[in-house]
C-alpha cells in the first residue's frame, strides 16, 4: 500500500512538470490551433538566458528568473509575428512544419551559444530536500512545480472567464472572423497568446533546470506534455492538467507493477486507448462550424 | 623509326609515372597521414564530442614538433550527432573521396558497429573506438584494435570490491538498455555467482527517460546497499539527486563513462563525493593507493605535460581540460606510436604488424597489449585489459583506492 502511495505521489509530481507543458500547448493550440513542437525550445532559450544572467553578468537568481520570463513572453510574441503570421493561408500541416522548424532553430541555436555541457542551475530551494508524510516522501521541488502548476491553471482559467483580454482570446479562437468583425484585434491576440504560452513553458523549464540542465532537457516533458493535452482533448486547460497527471501516475505505476522497460512509452499508449473511446479527448467540447 | 622510338619513350614514361603509385598507400604522401575519425558534436551525446577535438588537440601539438618521419598528421573528424546513419555516410565520404590511412577512436558502440564491417572489408585499420564494447574482438578482426577496456570488466571490478572489500550483500545495478548497460549486469551477475550471490535488483533505465523516481523506488524497496549504475552522467546525476531526496543513499558505483569528477561534482550539487567508479588512465595508481588525484593539477607527468603542451597550447578557448578531452589523446596513442615504428616507409600492412608487437605500451591510459592475429583469440586484439578504482572526493578529486586490476573476459553467449 505504501508503495501504491508513493508511486501516486511520484506521478502527480512527475505530472506537474507535464501539466505546465501541456498547459502552454492548449493555449497556443487554442489560438491558432496547431500543436506547437517548438514549445519546449521556446522555454529552453529563456531557461538558458537565465543561466547566463546569473553566472556571466552576476544577477540573483530572482532577478535572472524575472528576466527569463519576461524574455519567454518576448520569445513568444516575436515567433508569432516574425514566423507564424508570415504564412500565407497555411494548412494544418504547414503549421506544425513550422513549429518543428522553429524547435530545430531555437535547439541548433542554444547548442552554438551554449555548448553541449551538462550543468545546473542555482536554485533557492534544494532541490535535495523533501517532505516525509509517514513513510511516503514528495521533494520540496516537486510540491513547488505542483503548486505553480494548480496556480497558473486557475490564474489561466479565471483569466479566460473574467478578463477582456481571455474572453478575446476564446472568441479568436471559436471564430476568427466574426472575432474581428466584433472589433478585437485577432492578430495581437494570438501573439500575446504565443507570449503567455512561452512563459508558462519557461515556468516548468525553471523548476526542471535545478535538477539538470542540457540542450536536450525539454524533449521529453514536451512529448509528455503533449500526450497530457491531447489526452484533456487540446482545447481544455483543465483537461490538459488532468491529462498530464494522468500520464505521470500510469507512467509510476505501470514502471513500478508492470515493466520499467516500457514506462517511457506507456504515455503514448494512453493516448491511443482514450482517442479510441474518446476521439476528442476526455475533456473537449465540440464546437461545430456552420458552413 | 621516329615513331617507334616515340612509342617505346611512352610506354617506358607510363611504366615508370605509374610505377610508384602501385606501391603508395592511401592516405599517405610524402609530407602527410590522413587520419579520419567521427564523433557527436551535436545532439544528445554531444558531451562526447570532446574526444575528439582532444585527438586533434594532440595531433597538432605532434605536427608542432615536427610530425612522424617528416610526415604531418592530417586529422579529419565529423560530426555524426551520434547517428549510425550519418556515421557510414561520412566514413565513406571521406574514405572515398579524400582517401583515410586508418582511423581512429570514433564515439558509440552502434555508431561504430554500422562502418566495422565497412572498414573492415576494406582493410583499412582502425584504433581505439571509443566504447568499451565486446564487439570489437567477437570475433576479432585483422585491423580492429581495441583500447577501450570494457565496461563488462568495470562492472567485475567495482562488484568484487564491494563484496570483499565493502562487504556489501544487497548489489543492485541500474543499467541502461543497451550494449554498455547490458555488459555491466552481466559482469556484476557474473562476480555474485561466483560469491553465491544474486542480484537484489536489476533497473533498467530508457535513454529517453529523465524521470529517475520509479528507478529509485525500486532500488528502495529492494534494499540495495550498493548500487552499479550503468547510464549516462546526466542520469546518475538524476538518480543520486532523487535518492537523496528520498533519503535513500546507498554507495554508488558507476563506470569510466561517468569518471569525470570535477564535471560530476558540478553537476549532482556536491553529492558525487563518495561515488566509486572505475578508471582506465590519466592517473597512475601504481604504489599511489591511497593517494588522492586531482585532474587540474595532475600528479602524472604525461598528464602534466599534456595539459600544458597540448590543451593550453592547442584547445579551443571554451573547452574543458576533463576527462573526455584526454581520452581522445589517450586512444590515439597506440596509432601513433605505431606509426612512429613503422618508420618513413609507412604502409598499413607494417602499421598493423607493429601494433601487433605492441607491449605493455602505456600512454595516458593502461598498459596496452596486442599479439599476432588469431581469429579464435579475442585478446589478441582487446589492447587494454587493466582498469582500477576511485573515489570521488568533495572537491571532485580521485581518491585512488586499488592498483591496477587485470579483468576476467567473458566471452558473449550465442
Amino acid at each position: 500500500m505504501i508503495d501504491f502511495l508513493q508511486m501516486t505521489v511520484s506521478g502527480i509530481a512527475v505530472g506537474s512538470s507535464y501539466a505546465l507543458m501541456a498547459l502552454g500547448m492548449v493555449l497556443i493550440y487554442k489560438a491558432s490551433e496547431v500543436p506547437n513542437f517548438a514549445q519546449g525550445e521556446m522555454a529552453l532559450l529563456p531557461v538558458f538566458m537565465a543561466y547566463m544572467l546569473i553566472y556571466t553578468y552576476g544577477q540573483s537568481v530572482f532577478a535572472a528568473f524575472f528576466g527569463a520570463l519576461a524574455f519567454a513572453m518576448f520569445l513568444g510574441c516575436f515567433l508569432e509575428f516574425a514566423v507564424v503570421r508570415r504564412a500565407k493561408n497555411p494548412n494544418i500541416l504547414g503549421l506544425i512544419i513550422i513549429t518543428i522548424g522553429l524547435e530545430m532553430v531555437l535547439l541548433g541555436f542554444v547548442s552554438w551559444k551554449f555548448g553541449a555541457d551538462q550543468r545546473v542551475m542555482p536554485f533557492p530551494i534544494s532541490s535535495y530536500s523533501s517532505f516525509m508524510f509517514g513513510n511516503v516522501y514528495i521533494s520540496t521541488l516537486d510540491l513547488l512545480t505542483l503548486v505553480a502548476a494548480l496556480v497558473i491553471m486557475v490564474s489561466l482559467f479565471l483569466f479566460f472567464r473574467f478578463s477582456r483580454l481571455g474572453v478575446a482570446m476564446k472568441a479568436t479562437q471559436q471564430n476568427e472572423t466574426a472575432a474581428r468583425l466584433m472589433g478585437i484585434r485577432t492578430n495581437r491576440v494570438k501573439m500575446i497568446t504565443w507570449g503567455i504560452s512561452a512563459t508558462v513553458g519557461t515556468v516548468a523549464g525553471l523548476l526542471l533546470a535545478p535538477v539538470f540542465m542540457e540542450p536536450y532537457m525539454m524533449w521529453d516533458p514536451l512529448l509528455k506534455g503533449f500526450a497530457a493535452a491531447v489526452i484533456g482533448g487540446m482545447t481544455s486547460l483543465p483537461g490538459a492538467v488532468f491529462g498530464a497527471y494522468i500520464v505521470g501516475i500510469v507512467e509510476h505505476l505501470f514502471g513500478g507493477y508492470v515493466s520499467m522497460e516500457y514506462k517511457a512509452v506507456v504515455a503514448f499508449a494512453v493516448i491511443v486507448i482514450v482517442l479510441c473511446v474518446k476521439p476528442s479527448g476526455l475533456f473537449a467540447r465540440h464546437y461545430v462550424k456552420k458552413v | 623509326m621516329k615513331n617507334t622510338l616515340l612509342a617505346v619513350l611512352m610506354g617506358a614514361l607510363l611504366v615508370l609515372g605509374f610505377a610508384p603509385a602501385g606501391h603508395a598507400e592511401v592516405g599517405v604522401t610524402d609530407t602527410e597521414i590522413h587520419i579520419g575519425q567521427w564523433s557527436p558534436q551535436t545532439g544528445p551525446a554531444a558531451p562526447w564530442g570532446a574526444v575528439a577535438r582532444g585527438t586533434d588537440a594532440y595531433f597538432k601539438w605532434i605536427n608542432a614538433n615536427g610530425g612522424i618521419h617528416g610526415r604531418k598528421l592530417i586529422h579529419h573528424y565529423f560530426d555524426d550527432a551520434y547517428n549510425p546513419a550519418k556515421t557510414i555516410a561520412g566514413v565513406k565520404q571521406l574514405q572515398e573521396q579524400t582517401g583515410m590511412f586508418a582511423w581512429v577512436s570514433g564515439v558509440g558502440t552502434a555508431c561504430g558497429l554500422a562502418v566495422k564491417d565497412y572498414l573492415m572489408e576494406r582493410q583499412i585499420p582502425w584504433v581505439g573506438p571509443s566504447a568499451g564494447s565486446r564487439h570489437w574482438v567477437t570475433p576479432p578482426q585483422k585491423h580492429l584494435f581495441n583500447v577501450y577496456p570494457l565496461y563488462l570488466g568495470d562492472a567485475q571490478l567495482l562488484t568484487e570490491y564491494a563484496v570483499t572489500e565493502m562487504d556489501k550483500k544487497r548489489i543492485a545495478v541500474v543499467y541502461q538498455e543497451d550494449d554498455y548497460g547490458k555488459q555491466g549486469l552481466e559482469g556484476a551477475r557474473h562476480v555474485l555467482e561466483q560469491h553465491g550471490m544474486e542480484l537484489a535488483a536489476k533497473v533498467p533505465v530508457s535513454i529517453s527517460d529523465t524521470d529517475m523516481r520509479p528507478h529509485t523506488m525500486k532500488l528502495r524497496q529492494a534494499k540495495a546497499d550498493a548500487v552499479l549504475v550503468f547510464v549516462t552522467p546526466g542520469h546518475v546525476a538524476r538518480l543520486l539527486g532523487t535518492g537523496k531526496a528520498m533519503n535513500y543513499e546507498p554507495q554508488w558505483m558507476s563506470t569510466t563513462t561517468c569518471g569525470d569528477f570535477p564535471l560530476m561534482i558540478a553537476i549532482t550539487k556536491g553529492l558525487y563525493e563518495g561515488v566509486i567508479t572505475a578508471s582506465f588512465g590519466m592517473a597512475q595508481p601504481t604504489g599511489n593507493v591511497g593517494g588522492i588525484e586531482h585532474i587540474n593539477n595532475p600528479k602524472n607527468k604525461l598528464m602534466a605535460k599534456y595539459k600544458t603542451e597540448v590543451y593550453d597550447a592547442y584547445a579551443a578557448d571554451d573547452e574543458r581540460w576533463g576527462y573526455t578531452f584526454t581520452t581522445g589523446i589517450g586512444l590515439a596513442e597506440p596509432l601513433v606510436e605505431a606509426i612512429r615504428r613503422a618508420g618513413r616507409d609507412l604502409t598499413r600492412e607494417k602499421l598493423v604488424a607493429e601494433l601487433e608487437k605492441m607491449e605493455n605500451f602505456q600512454g595516458l591510459m593502461g598498459r596496452i597489449t596486442y599479439g599476432p592475429y588469431d581469429p579464435d583469440d579475442p585478446l589478441c586484439r582487446i589492447g587494454q585489459q587493466e582498469i582500477f578504482l576511485q573515489q570521488c572526493t568533495a572537491d571532485g578529486g580521485s581518491k585512488i583506492l586499488t592498483d591496477w586490476q587485470k579483468t576476467e573476459f567473458i566471452p558473449m553467449s550465442e
